[in-house]
């Protein structure tokens, strides 16, 4: 069932100096949200300056010409409101729910900080080291997310996705208030934006309300060309991450297409088969079929440039990892031999529609999907199409895709072993589990992604 | 400000004792449906720490009329995952279908919750798999603290002084009687409630619900209701820490935490601005000193744990290593502060805004909408709690947020300092503070 466009009645409007506004009126609750999306993200960095782009939007919320320091959030919360941001490989996002009464106020916060926005080297001395806080909390401490960054300087050798999106510390240690401002001038201009205002408003009032307050930025130089690029990969790569955990834990992934390539639809389908619910074959198979897992779940999402189709498996205490992968090339393998059923195909078309269906239940969330929308597919409107379009997917396209994306030969796998961290000098000082795992690399490939991702594990 | 317009509703008490809610939500075409029972784990029996957790889990694994991948067709087959939450004081069953499906989806839902098969293999299996999540969960420093803090802030004779998930040394003990039991005497008609949101009128979608009702078949086992004095927290006096060791960590997750107030409390909304004013938001008291300021955390937070019959004040931040004894005193001494003199005019006038501003986004989605409405008739506070939410929290004087900063501080005397991370990091960092205890991680597993 497509999604009903009376639902939709968006409105595009675009300024002189390119900034593009994109309007849904919803006037239920007197609350609304406004996103504004910036096309810049890791991908745009380059080795030194790794994480400016999350970094940056951490600066984002330190003052501008006419709202100093504290200010931006000070008068927002006072105003019934409430602000928040991310950072991801292709984009930042900035996002405030309010108050519908607050809209002035957050039209004029949102392009004070565009046109002005203040850096100075005591705000970035402070602000580097919560974002440090932030990669010991989310990377350096935590299993997935220390697998995750393997996962990158594995599977990616030439592209910007290689680094984390919050950089490597010692980057970190290093970005300059020039670096900032560089990059604040480069990329934080209104035609390099798309805001997305959903919620309780006027359209007519919205629009005058831009234009007094954006009007006036002018446009930004066209963007750098993104070191975009990577080579084939020509064989299975491996990295063993050492850490003091309770259970070992996997991570795979195969590089797959970029978020406009048709078939990224078709892996959405192969996630849902794979993995959501308690019916996906990866939980009936690995968690309760053969216990091998306290949980596996599959993360695709979509990338401006070619991405990673992601499996993770969190083993059961004692389980030897050789035979939980086994178990999971096994699942693959079914999917690129076997036609998956009818009845299964349509279980995953509809998840995913209602998946998005539940995305749009509020302010926050339509804005946002339209707004992802925009950035990814280039236009909102790609949303009343996305349910036709996953309808027409078929068994022999879940078959096509899932053979073109599941070679061997095409696998990377990061592999946690429970263990003391090794110290930097004590190459020899291997477990028998490290030495077990290590027997499996077999390629010349593999042996130079190991050095790279045990690097970023530490 | 004005107050929220609810959305129409019906509510409707049956004789029996159970609640139906019926709300419309104009727009996408969506149904929800929550079957809330009062099988919290606070209802846990002594020694049986995470039995609702895992009955309410067992409940998928197989009905008397299918088993567990004939549940998983059922629900899924219609695009809907199963929610089973657990929190102290009741369980819940959801699901979120579009709205063609509305029958099927409360027959369903019905079916999993009132007609379990319980077969002895899935109760084997599944506590094997509870075990082992719970050993894997040692892994996450943050779920440790929140373990800690409730095991720790109620203690252990407490009815909520448990982890939802339980302890591994209880789950292991699991056996079917003990499953079948639970169900039978907490899955009961009296003191359940299904609240249902789509986009019919309310009395068309009651009578749905009722029509569903009518093919349910409850347990009818007879149960004894747990004794209010249970509740009570013994009062506790100076400061103390508890390092829970985890390995070659670089950071510390901390903690500090103090008795807090039941739900049902009349000083709920200068409660409730009082804690803003000092740890909610990213204007705080709290995030101003130790983030901006200081740079010393990235996430900062005092919270009110607010269960219906006993809460918990609780801070919440972490840092590196280096920067622990830091953290810890720039907290206590904020804090300590601000239960002298309540928030300044600015800050109480932010959080009563920055609270009443962003209440209706409570309200926004099906799900969010089902909760808020069986929250506040389970919890015996009424509509009135939403209808006059905004209009309560911008009434709080400053008078009523000094006394309640005052009572509520999360490190006020008796409080406990948790830590989990590097335990002689911890300890060194500590130093002559208060007394420290240094426990294991698998302790709180």
């Amino acid at each position: 069932m497509p999604l009903d466009p009376r639902d939709f009645p968006v409105e595009e409007h675009t300024l002189q100096n390119g900034l593009q506004l994109r309007f849904l009126p919803d006037r239920t609750l007197p609350i609304a949200t406004l996103y504004n999306f910036f096309r810049v993200g890791s991908r745009n960095e380059r080795p030194g300056i790794t994480g400016i782009s999350h970094l940056f939007e951490h600066m984002m919320f330190n003052g501008s010409k006419k709202y100093g320091p504290k200010e931006f959030d000070r008068k927002l919360e006072a105003a019934g409101g409430s602000s928040n941001a991310y950072t991801s490989t292709d984009l930042t996002a900035y996002y405030e729910d309010f108050s519908s009464d607050a809209l002035s106020l957050v039209l004029d916060l949102e392009s004070d900080r565009m046109a002005s926005l203040t850096i100075d080297d005591s705000s970035l001395a402070r602000e580097r080291e919560v974002v440090k806080e932030e990669r010991r909390f989310r990377t350096d401490n935590d299993i997935d997310g220390m697998m995750d960054e393997a996962m990158g300087a594995l599977a990616f050798v030439a592209h910007p996705y290689h680094w984390p999106v919050v950089g490597w510390m010692s980057d970190l240690n290093r970005i300059t208030r020039q670096d900032c401002e560089r990059y604040f001038r480069t990329y934080y201009a209104p035609n390099n934006c798309v805001s997305v205002l959903v919620g309780d408003f006027d359209p007519e009032q919205a629009i005058a309300e831009f234009e007094r307050v954006y009007g006036a930025i002018p446009a930004g130089e066209p963007l750098p060309e993104v070191a975009v690029g990577e080579p084939p990969q020509k064989g299975e790569r491996r990295a063993v991450i050492h850490f003091p955990a309770q259970a070992p834990a996997i991570l795979v992934g195969f590089r797959g297409p970029d978020g406009r390539d048709p078939d990224s639809l078709v892996l959405d389908l192969v996630e849902a088969a794979l993995s959501y619910g308690e019916g996906g074959r990866l939980k009936r198979a690995l968690v309760y079929g053969q216990e091998l897992c306290v949980d596996a779940h599959v993360y695709f999402g979509w990338r401006m440039d070619p991405g990673l189709f992601e499996v993770s498996m969190k083993l059961n205490p004692g389980t030897d990892p050789a035979r939980a992968e086994a178990a999971l090339w096994t699942e693959l393998q079914r999917l690129c031999d076997e036609p998956i059923s009818a009845k299964e195909l349509q279980r995953a078309k509809n998840f995913v529609r209602a998946g998005v269906l539940r995305g749009l239940t509020t302010s926050n969330g339509k804005a946002h999907t339209l707004g992802q929308m925009e950035m990814m597919l280039g236009s909102w409107r790609a949303l009343l199409e996305l349910p036709d379009r996953y309808a027409a997917i078929t068994v022999e396209d879940i078959q096509r895709v899932a053979r073109r994306t599941f070679a061997p030969h095409k696998r990377n796998v990061v592999t946690l072993v429970p263990g003391d961290v090794p110290d930097e000098g004590d190459g020899d000082a291997r477990s028998a589990a490290q030495s077990a795992a290590q027997t499996a690399a077999q390629t010349a490939a593999q042996t130079a992604a190991q050095t790279a991702a045990a690097e970023s594990a530490r | 400000m004005s107050d929220v317009s609810l959305p129409p509703l019906l509510i409707e008490q049956e004789p029996s004792g159970f609640t139906l809610v019926a709300v419309q939500k104009r727009g996408l075409p969506l149904f929800h449906a929550r079957l809330s029972v009062p099988a919290g784990a606070s209802e846990d029996p002594r020694g049986k720490s995470g039995l609702a957790q895992f009955t309410i889990e067992l409940l998928r694994r197989g009905t008397q009329r299918r088993d567990a991948a004939g549940v998983d067709d059922l629900i899924e087959g219609m695009g809907a995952h199963l929610g089973a939450d657990v929190a102290m004081d009741e369980a819940a069953l959801s699901l979120t279908v579009p709205a063609e499906l509305s029958t099927a989806a409360l027959d369903a839902l019905l079916e999993v919750a009132l007609e379990p098969a319980f077969v002895e293999e899935e109760v084997s299996s599944a506590r094997r798999r509870a075990v082992a999540s719970l050993q894997s969960d040692l892994d996450e420093p943050g779920s440790v603290a929140g373990r800690a803090v409730v095991t720790l802030g109620y203690g252990p004779l407490h009815p909520y002084g448990h982890p939802a998930q339980g302890f591994r040394r209880d789950v292991e003990t699991f056996q079917r009687e003990d499953v079948l039991a639970f169900h039978a005497t907490r899955f009961q008609e009296r003191g359940a409630l299904l609240a249902v949101v789509g986009d019919l009128p309310p009395a068309q979608l009651l009578e749905q619900s009722r029509a569903a009702l009518k093919r349910a078949k409850w347990p009818s086992a007879s149960v004894t209701p747990r004794e209010k004095s249970g509740y009570v927290q013994l009062p506790q006096t100076g400061l103390r820490a508890v390092v829970v060791h985890k390995p070659d960590s670089t950071q510390a997750q901390l903690r500090i935490v103090s008795p807090g107030l039941p739900k049902s409390t009349p000083r709920y909304f200068e409660a409730v601005v009082a804690n803003t004013a000092l740890g909610g938001g990213f204007t705080s008291l709290l995030v101003d000193a130790i983030r901006v300021d200081r740079g010393l955390s990235y996430s900062v937070s005092s919270r009110l744990l607010m269960n219906r019959r006993a809460g918990l004040a609780i801070f919440s931040s972490f840092t590196k290593n280096e920067t622990l004894r830091e953290l810890i005193d720039v907290a206590l001494e904020k804090m300590h502060g601000y239960a002298q003199t309540g928030p300044s005019t600015d800050a109480l006038h932010k959080a009563r805004s920055y609270l009443a501003g962003l209440f209706p986004l409570g309200l926004e989605s099906h799900e969010a909408l089902a909760e808020q409405v069986s929250d506040a008739v389970l919890d015996g506070v009424g509509l009135e709690h939403l209808a006059r939410y905004r209009s309560r929290i911008l009434a709080v004087t400053a008078d009523q947020a000094r006394g309640a900063a005052a009572d509520l501080s999360p490190a006020r005397d008796g409080a406990q300092l948790i830590v989990v991370g590097d335990g002689e990091v911890a300890r060194r960092a500590l130093g002559d503070l208060c007394p420290v205890e240094v426990r294991q991680l698998e302790e709180f597993g």
